[in-house]
């Protein structure tokens, strides 16, 4: 508990230098990621975070020490190296996409691993920090490493929200950008830097092998809470943001343990918490909706039984006859009934079920649409008569009043339906 | 000097046994365009295999490739559900779970570090300079060897066997899936066996190789040898060629520059691809143009 | 305008399939004559490329059900024959045309055994019949487009089926191509066999097949050719969409879950 008042209090400066650092990389690699995401090129990302491996290692060797200049600047061009390199790969041979950005990864990764176990063997005493870089230590964030990754991390802000325009049509419609004149290649040579930048300092946090969650699991989580671009950013950000903390708190209170790892745990919890509970969107959200259209279809069919009975001379049924019309559905009758009985459609006599006027006009429309249904598919479409009813079945209950109107003027307000059946108007009486 | 010892070649011999057995199945992973995925794979099985070194103790065995067997069934899964029940694009399912799994192993490593001897390092790019100390040794004291020599053994063999007896099978699925499914042979079950073996390739070689620089052995040889060939058999066998000479230029390079072998393997396995491009590439001499003239091309807009 | 046969080759009943969540072929009910040559019209998107597939059995119905021989797919996969869009393989894979077309032979091999000369045979007899013994051993990437249909042909022959059902055979062919491919279907449905194309030209439709299927997301017309092609009929399949059925379309896509579904 103290340990998390003394965090959280800031107590420490060095300490608020973390938080602040793990905020703004949070925030840089969140957006940079959402717009990869959107994309469809997620993976990227995971690929320029392995390839500024060998970069950062040269940046070290060159500078003798851990110097956030050499570090950056060797992570950029070792990160702009594989980027082009894969371009140019991309046009001078047939290798799939997939191929090209899995051994580019891999190979500069490598590169990576041999310069590391180069300065491991040097015995500098620097090199401690460098193990940073692969799986991440959020704590190790210095003051003056803060300036200069701070910085880029506001550049690369303040860059994606000056022109969101620009970037989104990148994203959505570059050939609507091209022909309108936008310099697309510019614009995605921007991004391209953006992005290398955005790993270069997030991997301060979480590590090379790791980076990839940063860029891609903010934007897939917030994807599920809304369709607009910058809520969409917004919301990604802030998952970004109170992972990066939570994670770093971790490190603190564990110092053995690497920050990365608990910041992507930390993720794909809230990841998986979007997907399951997004409203709309979320998995369970979908299964509610699905439950109630189920109920309101069998709400529907009961309506539509008593409706058949008026059509025959039953004023009522009894519940038996109703349980028999629909066997192995008895406690899904009961919810009807009782559903039924609340929306004032129906009323319950001792064991007769009897319509009531606002239940009448309702159990029409739905043996109406059903009608109209069968008619439309069997005049327009060719349908033969006896295939038309499962269809019409389920469709009637999502035909809404403005595709009634266009039925029944396509048909021409028709009386009787493909199997002779009366359509049955609101000025009709049973 | 270098010379010939024995330590040297079982060192090489494991090496290019694994490089082979990546290789193989490698190139079907490339042909069905799931270089990625195989790369997922190898990370995702990290947790299994710091599992696997719990329940065993120190007795690296079965247990180990069994929890990571079960974790590449399970990343696929995982995969397989966040892209159809919950409805998230396909490399986001990728990428999310990979990335989960990676991070539990690490943590795991951590918090079982009482009871396992793995370090993150390792686990990274192995250390196949201490094969021949490994030794495997049985009840009875005899000594049979390096055990990792035989672990690669085992997997170059039942790897071989793998593709020998499916070979029509994996041709077509990688060529044609839709067609493969009419003509009623089991594709999917045909994708899941892939997938299993390069499970169980990865947790096999990972402690040579290491779990990632396993991805490096599976994209880049063949890559390379489809830029020189467009035949299957040759590719084939082309690819294994290939892996046998990164393995032994791998070992002396790292004797020369003092550092990781399977990090040398991997430098020297991206210089042969690099040096492929140039030379079998379209235009062998590339032209720097300014982003804003490339207007006319079509592929401007895929780049990245 | 919908002729049914007794005793057909292919029974299609009250047949729905939706992608994607919504419906793209509306309760489509058909029967076809076995030995002719069927060619299967219609728009872009009218589900001609589903109806395929939904007899294949690579998509799943929503609704209603296809009988091949008068059995199920499952129990006559080995009379039947499929040759997919060109454009659904890349042509970069590393194999020859005599490879591709020895494909054919593997359903009929059974799990791990390998191809040997009874099926070399079969594949090199079958690319004789579409005029490219010349390329037996062309790697597929050197190919023109017309070659490559061949190729897919060839293949599709040497399964050795009995039913045929080919996805735009005749599309970026050039003439000569198109003319000797016709001519081949012809051959193989005066042997007997039973030939369904997806066309996408009501010209050459007229000249080529025996039986026409007119699809605008439901089935439009099914019979002879001469008695489907009328002015009144095509407008029905190429005068656009239903407005309604494009409506109801929206609104079941505005569900989550497919309502059409059982």
């Amino acid at each position: 508990m103290e340990d998390f008042l003394y965090f959280f209090t800031f107590q420490d400066s060095s300490i608020a230098f973390v938080v602040i650092g793990i905020t703004l990389l949070g925030l840089g690699s969140a957006y940079v990621g959402t717009y990869s995401f959107l994309d469809k090129k997620a993976l990227l990302g995971d690929a320029i975070s392995h390839a500024v491996l060998p970069g950062i290692c040269l940046g070290f060797i060159l500078a003798g020490e851990k110097n956030p200049i050499y570090i950056v600047s060797g992570a950029f061009l070792s990160g702009a190296l594989a980027t082009f390199l894969t371009s140019w790969i991309r046009s001078n041979t047939k290798l799939s996409e997939d191929a090209i950005i899995a051994s580019i990864l891999s190979i500069f990764f490598g590169f990576g691993v041999v310069l590391l176990t180069v300065i491991q063997k040097s015995g500098n005493p620097e090199m401690a920090g460098l193990n940073q870089f692969i799986f991440g230590n959020a704590i190790a964030i210095l003051e003056e490493d803060l300036y200069i990754y701070g910085g880029l991390a506001v550049l690369i802000i303040i860059t994606l929200t000056l022109f969101q325009k620009e970037f989104s049509m990148l994203v959505f419609n570059p050939d609507f950008g091209r022909a309108v004149g936008y310099p697309m290649g510019l614009i995605r040579l921007i991004f391209n830097v953006l992005m290398i930048l955005a790993v270069v300092i997030g991997i301060q946090a979480i590590g090379v092998v790791l980076m990839a969650a940063l860029l891609i699991t903010p934007g897939a989580a917030a994807r599920f809470w809304t369709d607009r671009l910058h809520k969409l950013l917004i919301i990604a950000g802030l998952f970004s943001v109170i992972s990066g903390i939570i994670g770093t708190y971790i490190s603190f209170v564990l110092p053995q343990m690497p920050t990365g790892p608990w910041v992507v745990v930390c993720l794909s919890l809230l990841a998986l918490i979007s997907f399951l509970f997004a409203p709309k969107k979320g998995v369970l959200s979908r299964t509610i909706a699905r439950q109630s259209y189920l109920k309101k279809t069998n709400r529907d069919h009961l309506l539509k039984a008593l409706h058949h009975g008026l059509e025959n001379g039953k004023k009522y049924l009894s519940i038996e006859e109703i349980y028999e019309s629909f066997p192995y559905q008895i406690s899904k009758i009961k919810q009807s009934i009782d559903d039924l009985i609340k929306s004032g459609l129906i009323t319950k006599n001792q064991k007769l079920i009897i319509l009531t006027d606002e239940g009448k006009s309702e159990a029409k429309r739905i043996v109406r649409l059903h009608r109209l249904w069968e008619l439309y598919l069997n005049e327009y479409m060719n349908i033969a008569p006896d295939h038309v009813h499962d269809t019409a079945e389920k469709l009637e209950h999502i035909l809404t009043p403005e595709v009634e109107a266009l039925l029944e003027k396509r048909l021409n307000f028709p009386k009787l339906d493909p199997h002779q059946e009366n359509i049955p108007r609101d000025y009709d009486d049973l | 000097m270098m010379t010939f010892d024995q330590n040297a070649f079982l060192i090489i011999f494991t090496a290019s046994l694994i490089a082979i057995s990546c290789g193989l199945l490698g190139v079907f992973m490339m042909l069905r365009k799931m270089s990625m995925t195989g790369d997922a794979i190898s990370h995702a099985v990290l947790p299994g295999i710091v599992i696997g070194f719990f329940i065993s103790g120190s007795q690296r065995g079965l247990e180990v490739i069994i929890g990571a067997g079960i974790l590449g069934i399970l990343a696929t899964l995982v995969i397989d559900w966040l892209r159809k029940k919950a409805r998230v694009q396909l490399d986001a399912s990728i990428g999310i779970t990979f990335t989960l799994l990676f991070a539990i192993g690490i943590i795991l490593i951590n918090l079982l570090a009482y009871k396992v001897d793995l370090d993150q390092e390792c686990v990274l790019y192995g250390e196949i300079a201490y094969l021949p100390i490994d030794l495997w040794i049985s009840d009875s004291g005899f000594n049979f060897g390096p055990r990792i020599t035989y672990l690669a053994i085992l997997n170059v063999t039942l790897v071989g066997a793998f593709i020998t007896l499916l070979f029509k099978e994996l041709t077509l699925t990688s060529f044609d899936e839709n067609f493969s499914t009419v003509m009623g042979l089991p594709s999917k079950g045909v994708n899941l066996a892939l997938m299993s073996m390069v499970s169980y390739t990865t947790v096999s070689s990972f402690e040579a190789v290491g779990a990632i620089l396993v991805v490096a052995l599976l994209v880049v040889p063949p890559s390379t040898a489809f830029l020189w060939t467009k035949k299957l058999m040759p590719l084939i066998k082309l690819t294994c060629g290939l892996g046998i000479f990164i393995a032994i230029s791998g070992y002396y390079l790292a004797y020369i520059v003092d550092s990781s072998i399977a990090g040398m393997m991997v430098a020297v396995s991206g210089i042969l691809f690099l040096l492929s491009v140039l030379i079998k590439g379209k235009k062998p001499n590339f032209t720097w143009e300014l982003p804003w003239r490339k207007s006319r091309l079509a592929l401007e807009d895929k780049q990245l | 305008m919908i002729t049914q046969i007794d005793n057909p080759i292919l029974e299609i009943h009250d047949l729905i399939v939706s992608y994607d969540q919504s419906p793209v072929l509306w309760n489509v009910d058909l029967s076809l004559p076995s030995g002719k040559l069927i060619g299967i019209l219609g728009p872009n998107g009218a589900g001609k490329s589903t109806l395929i597939k939904a007899i294949m059995g690579l998509v799943t119905p929503s609704g209603g059900y296809v009988k091949i021989f008068d059995k199920t797919l499952e129990q006559v996969r080995s009379k039947i024959s499929y040759v997919p869009q060109r454009e659904s393989v890349d042509w970069n894979f590393p194999a020859s045309v005599l490879d591709v077309v020895m494909m054919g032979t593997y359903g009929k091999l059974g799990l791990f055994k390998r191809p040997g000369k009874k099926e070399k045979e079969i594949a090199l007899s079958c690319l004789d019949q579409v005029g490219m013994m010349s390329f037996v051993n062309r790697q597929i990437s050197e190919l023109s487009g017309g070659q490559q249909q061949r190729v897919f042909i060839a293949r599709a022959l040497a399964q050795e089926a009995d039913l045929y059902l080919m996805d735009e055979p005749f599309a970026g062919v050039d003439m000569s191509t198109e003319t000797a491919i016709f001519n081949l279907l012809k051959e193989m449905t005066a042997k007997g066999k039973t030939v369904i194309v997806v066309h996408h030209d009501i010209h050459s439709a007229m000249n080529y097949f025996d039986w026409i299927i007119m699809l605008n997301l439901h089935l439009v017309a099914s019979g002879p050719t001469d008695e489907v092609i009328s002015e009144e009929l095509l407008r029905k399949t190429y005068g656009g969409k239903l407005n309604l059925l494009t409506k109801v379309t929206d609104l079941i896509k505005q569900k989550d879950f497919n309502p059409l579904k059982n």
